[in-house]
């Protein structure tokens, strides 16, 4: 694995604002005081890079749980490259990534009090291994939307899918979302359109794959890059 | 010439991170994944409470550390002491806060080092990330230890210049109930926002 050497500051714009009026979890937990700056040193430039020791790999196939009866939904195929800043791949970085099932629920304690089903055969999440050319795939279900109720402004989720990307530092972790093309409910997403670049949110949208471009015939497929803070060029001094 | 690209914009975890993807060793560091190999150094047990605005304990937080080996290196192409890291120790871990707002973690007493970059002192030191519902960008800051003369010096330590606000990431040695017979205990709860508020970094 070929490792980014150094790390700039994000790019304020591209990245969500921290508190959203009616997003009332937002107004109580994070901090009332700006952060601090601080030099960056070796701890921030260096993360785990063997992760698959710790974290099982090899869940690629969130449509069915043990090769039982395949998930309710439409079957979808999510696959992408994890780059750096430079275009670079990431390789061999671990991804996780959890979605509700095609009613919109999740197979979790916290999502109790919706009342869309469970569905036996999804449990929603899964998590694997980028390739030499830095490219993750899973096989899934079409998540539903679901309402978020208890905030001063009651609204839908749109269909979406959590990542959670580890990178080659600590200061390139990242946790995101990936929405679908064409989805009426990201107009109005409190979260997606808390980002206020326009590119910003753009880039947390797949792309729809053409059918005749895709080599599985039962699934629709999307195209999702993610890109991690890091570059490889060595800073002046270093 | 390789084309520039702007990082994948950061979102809230929310509250369905799946709880099958904490395993059992994720929050001891003190193997990696063979029980029966052992990091070097002095074990250590880290706990607290995490809270919420107006002191209201918060669960299902998921909180990560990353800290370098008892020796101060860290088995990564950035450290040029890298070969001289423990193999046995990988220096991550992950832990979701339970339902009382408690995180802990078992690991070992991380070395101070001479940063490559910077030249600075770096005393010993355990960097930790929050992600939670209602975070739309992680939280990230730095523990330190108690009676290191080291702090004096160390940069990040010093990137607070209120006395009182950075001592609130020095760990207090304390007596508690899940620390392992062998390890040294310390406490520090974790303030998102009110009163002894927990001071963050920019990431
Ligand atoms: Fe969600």
């Amino acid at each position: 694995m070929t490792t980014p050497n150094f790390f700039e500051a994000y790019d304020e714009p591209s990245q969500p604002v921290i508190r959203i009026a009616q997003y009332r979890e937002s107004l109580l937990r994070s901090p009332s005081r700006p952060p601090y700056k601080r030099p960056v040193t070796l701890t921030e430039i260096t993360g785990p890079l063997n992760l698959a020791r710790k974290l099982k790999t090899g869940m690629n196939d969130l449509s069915r749980v043990n090769n039982g009866a395949r998930a309710m939904g439409q079957l979808i195929w999510v696959t992408g490259r994890l780059l750096d800043e430079d275009g670079m791949p990431v390789r061999g970085s671990v991804i996780e990534l959890w979605q509700a099932n095609a009613a919109g629920r999740y197979a979790h304690k916290a999502d109790s009090q919706n009342p869309a089903p469970h569905d036996p055969n999804f449990l929603g999440s899964g998590r694997c291994l980028t390739d030499q050319e830095g490219r993750y795939a899973f096989l899934s279900i079409k998540p539903g939307a679901y309402p978020v109720p208890n905030h001063a402004a009651r609204w839908w989720r749109p269909p979406h899918i959590h990542f959670s990307i580890f990178g080659e530092g600590f200061m390139s972790r990242l946790i995101t979302q990936m929405y679908f093309p064409g989805e009426p409910l990201n107009a109005a997403d409190l979260l997606l359109n808390a980002v206020p670049d326009e590119k910003g949110r753009e880039r947390l949208v797949a792309k729809w794959i053409p059918m005749m471009q895709l080599e599985r015939a039962d699934a629709v497929g999307f195209e999702h890059d993610l890109v991690v803070r890091g570059h490889r060029a060595t800073p002046m001094g270093f | 010439m390789v084309k520039k690209r702007t990082p994948t914009p950061s979102h809230t975890v929310g509250p369905f991170f799946p709880a099958r993807f904490f395993g059992e060793g994720d929050y001891d560091l003190t193997f990696v994944d063979d029980p029966a190999k052992r990091a070097q150094g002095q074990k250590i047990y880290i706990g607290g409470n995490i809270y919420e605005a107006e002191r209201v304990p918060r669960w299902n937080c998921m909180v990560e550390i990353w800290q370098p080996d008892a020796g101060g290196c860290f088995n990564h192409p950035n450290d040029p002491r890298h070969s001289h890291a423990d193999p046995n120790f990988m220096g991550w871990g992950r832990r979701s806060s339970d339902d009382a707002g408690w995180y802990d973690f078992v690991t070992v007493k991380p070395g101070g080092y001479t940063d490559p970059l910077t030249g600075f002192r770096r005393a010993p030191h355990i960097d930790v990330a929050i992600m939670s519902s209602g975070l739309m960008r992680r939280l990230v800051t730095t523990l330190f230890f108690p009676d290191e003369p080291a702090n004096a010096e160390d940069p990040v330590f010093n990137a607070i210049p209120e006395a009182d606000v950075r001592e609130r990431l020095i760990l207090k040695p304390a007596k508690l109930e899940g620390a392992p017979a062998d390890a040294t205990a310390y406490r520090l709860d974790i303030v998102l926002q009110g009163d002894g508020e927990t001071p963050f970094f920019v990431d």
